[in-house]
C-alpha cells in the first residue's frame, strides 16, 4: 500500500526524537516513499562516555538499528543516506574521516615505495 | 530554609551529569542543569557557584540568570534576587512573569506598597496573572488586595516556577533516556506547579508522542497553544501527531496555521508541500516548495520533491532543470540521476 510522505516523514521525526541520536545536524526529507537522510550522524552526548571507539562501535550499531527502523515504516521503498561523516560500503558503515586518513597513509606508502 | 526533596532517580541524574560535565566541562546548559539539581538537594552554594560557571561561559544565559535569582530568593539572599529580576525586568519591561516574581519578592520582604505595583504590572502584561490574583481575591474590581491571608499564600508558591523548571529538566532528561513513562511525571508535577506555563505542556505533548499516546499528546499540544496563541510551532507538532495517527485533513489544517506563523521557515513549507501533494493538490505543493526554496536555496529536499512533481504533471523541462540543480550539490546521488536519464 502506498503511504503519503508526509505520514513517512511525521513517522521518521518520532523515530528520531526516540533514539540516542544528536538530530541537530541531520536533515530528511521524502519524495514519494523514498526517504533521504543528510548531514551528520552523531550519538547524543547522553549517550557517550567520551571513549572514541566506544562511540564509533555505538554509532554504527545506530546506524544499522536507525536503518532497519526506517525501512520498516510502512509505504518506504528505499533510504538513501547522504551523511557528511559515514558511508556505507559493501553494506559496511564506515567512518568518513577514518576513512580519508586511512587514505592519506596509503598514498604515502604509495609514494615512499614508489620513491 | 528551601525544602529538599530526596529522590534516587535525581541523585542518579546529578551523579551522570556530574560525569558530562568533566567530559564537557565547558558547556553552560550542563553547568546550569547541574546547578539546578544542587539547588533542589539543597546544596546552595555549589548551586551558586555551577550557575556563576555557566554564566561565565555564556552570560547572555537567560534560563540560568532566572535560576540564580531563584536560589538567592531560596537563599534570603533579598538583594542580589532583586538585583537580578530587576535587571530582567529592564531588558523585558512587558514580562508579566518578572513583575510577578518581583511582587513575590517583595511581599516576602514586607514591601508591601511596592509588591502591589508589581503585581499590577503582572496583571497588566499578561492575562493569565489577572486570572491568577482573582482566583487568590488579590485583584478585585481593578484594585490590588493583599491581607494577611493572600500573603500568606503568595507567599509559600514563590518558589513553584524555580520547581517546576527542575521537574521540566528532570523529564526531559528521561524522556532523552527512553524512560518516557518517568518522564511523564515529572513533566506533569512541571505543569501543576505552573500551569500557565506553555513549554511544559509543549513538552508533555512531545513525550506523550513518543510513547504513541496521541490524543493525549494533541491535548497537551492543544493547552500550550491555549496559553501561548504565538506558539507557533505547537501547530507543526499538532500536525505531526495528526500525521502519526494518519488524519491528514487535520494535519493539514494545522499546518497551515504553523506556515501562517512561521513563513520564514522553509521546513514547515516543505511539509505543507508533502500535505498538498499527498492530496494531488500538486499546484499548491509546489507553491509551497518553491516559497521554501526561496527561503534556503539549498534544501535539497524540497529541490528534488520539486522536480518529482514536475515529473508527475509531464514539465519534463521544468523537472530536468531541479533534478541537474541537485546532482550539482550531490552528483552520487544515483535515483536522481536514473530519473533524469529516464526523462532526457
Amino acid at each position: 500500500m502506498l503511504k503519503e510522505d508526509f505520514v513517512i516523514q511525521s513517522n521518521i521525526r518520532r523515530m528520531l526524537i526516540r533514539t540516542n541520536v544528536d538530530y541537530s545536524r541531520m536533515d530528511f526529507g521524502t519524495v514519494k516513499g523514498v526517504v533521504y537522510i543528510r548531514g551528520v550522524f552523531q550519538i547524543s552526548r547522553l549517550y557517550t562516555d567520551g571513549d572514541e571507539e566506544k562511540v564509533k562501535e555505538l554509532t554504527i550499531k545506530t546506524l544499522y538499528s536507525f536503518e532497519k527502523k526506517v525501512k520498516s515504516i510502512p509505504g518506504v521503498s528505499d533510504v538513501i543516506f547522504q551523511l557528511l561523516n559515514w558511508r556505507k560500503e559493501r553494506g559496511q558503515w564506515v567512518p568518513l574521516e577514518v576513512k580519508r586518513k586511512e587514505e592519506k597513509e596509503n598514498d604515502e606508502n604509495k609514494t615512499e615505495s614508489n620513491l | 530554609m528551601m525544602r529538599t526533596r530526596r529522590n534516587p532517580i535525581y541523585k542518579r541524574i546529578l551523579g551522570e551529569i556530574e560525569k558530562e560535565i568533566q567530559i564537557h566541562p565547558r558547556y553552560a546548559d550542563l553547568q546550569n542543569q547541574f546547578a539546578l539539581l544542587l539547588m533542589v538537594e539543597g546544596e546552595m552554594e555549589r548551586a551558586e557557584s555551577h550557575f556563576l560557571g555557566a554564566l561565565r561561559l555564556n552570560p547572555k544565559y537567560r534560563e540560568a540568570i532566572l535560576n540564580l535569582g531563584f536560589l538567592y530568593i531560596a537563599m534570603r539572599r533579598w538583594k542580589e534576587a532583586e538585583e537580578i529580576f530587576l535587571s530582567e525586568v529592564k531588558r523585558h519591561p512587558r514580562d508579566g512573569f518578572l513583575h510577578h516574581v518581583l511582587g513575590i519578592l517583595y511581599l516576602q520582604t514586607g514591601r508591601g506598597k511596592e509588591a502591589a505595583a508589581r503585581i499590577h504590572k503582572s496583571i497588566r502584561y499578561h492575562s493569565y496573572y489577572r486570572d491568577y490574583y482573582k482566583k487568590k481575591k488579590v485583584w478585585q474590581r481593578g484594585v490590588v488586595h493583599l491581607n494577611q491571608k493572600a500573603e500568606r499564600t503568595l507567599k509559600k508558591i514563590h518558589l513553584n516556577q524555580h520547581y517546576g523548571q527542575f521537574h521540566n529538566f528532570v523529564g526531559l532528561y528521561l524522556a532523552k533516556k527512553g524512560k518516557s513513562t518517568q518522564a511523564v511525571k515529572e513533566l506533569r508535577r512541571a505543569a501543576r506547579l505552573k500551569p500557565d506555563e506553555f513549554i511544559f505542556h509543549a513538552n508533555l505533548g512531545t513525550v506523550y508522542t513518543y510513547q504513541g499516546a496521541y490524543p493525549k499528546a494533541i491535548q497537551e499540544f492543544q493547552k500550550a497553544l491555549k496559553i501561548d496563541p504565538s506558539y507557533g510551532m505547537g501547530y507543526a507538532n499538532l500536525s505531526y501527531v495528526y500525521g502519526l495517527m494518519s488524519h491528514t485533513q487535520e494535519a493539514l489544517r494545522s499546518m497551515k496555521k504553523a506556515v501562517q506563523m512561521n513563513p520564514w521557515y522553509a521546513d514547515l513549507h516543505y511539509n505543507l508541500a508533502l500535505l498538498y501533494s499527498d492530496r494531488k493538490r500538486y499546484e499548491e505543493a509546489v507553491f509551497e516548495l518553491k516559497k521554501a526554496l526561496r527561503i534556503n536555496p539549498n534544501y535539497l529536499f524540497a529541490r528534488i520533491n520539486l522536480g518529482v512533481l514536475y515529473e508527475d504533471q509531464k514539465r519534463w523541462k521544468e523537472a530536468k532543470r531541479e533534478y541537474r540543480k541537485i546532482l550539482r550539490i550531490t552528483p552520487d546521488d544515483e535515483h536522481i540521476r536514473k530519473r533524469l536519464e529516464r526523462i532526457s
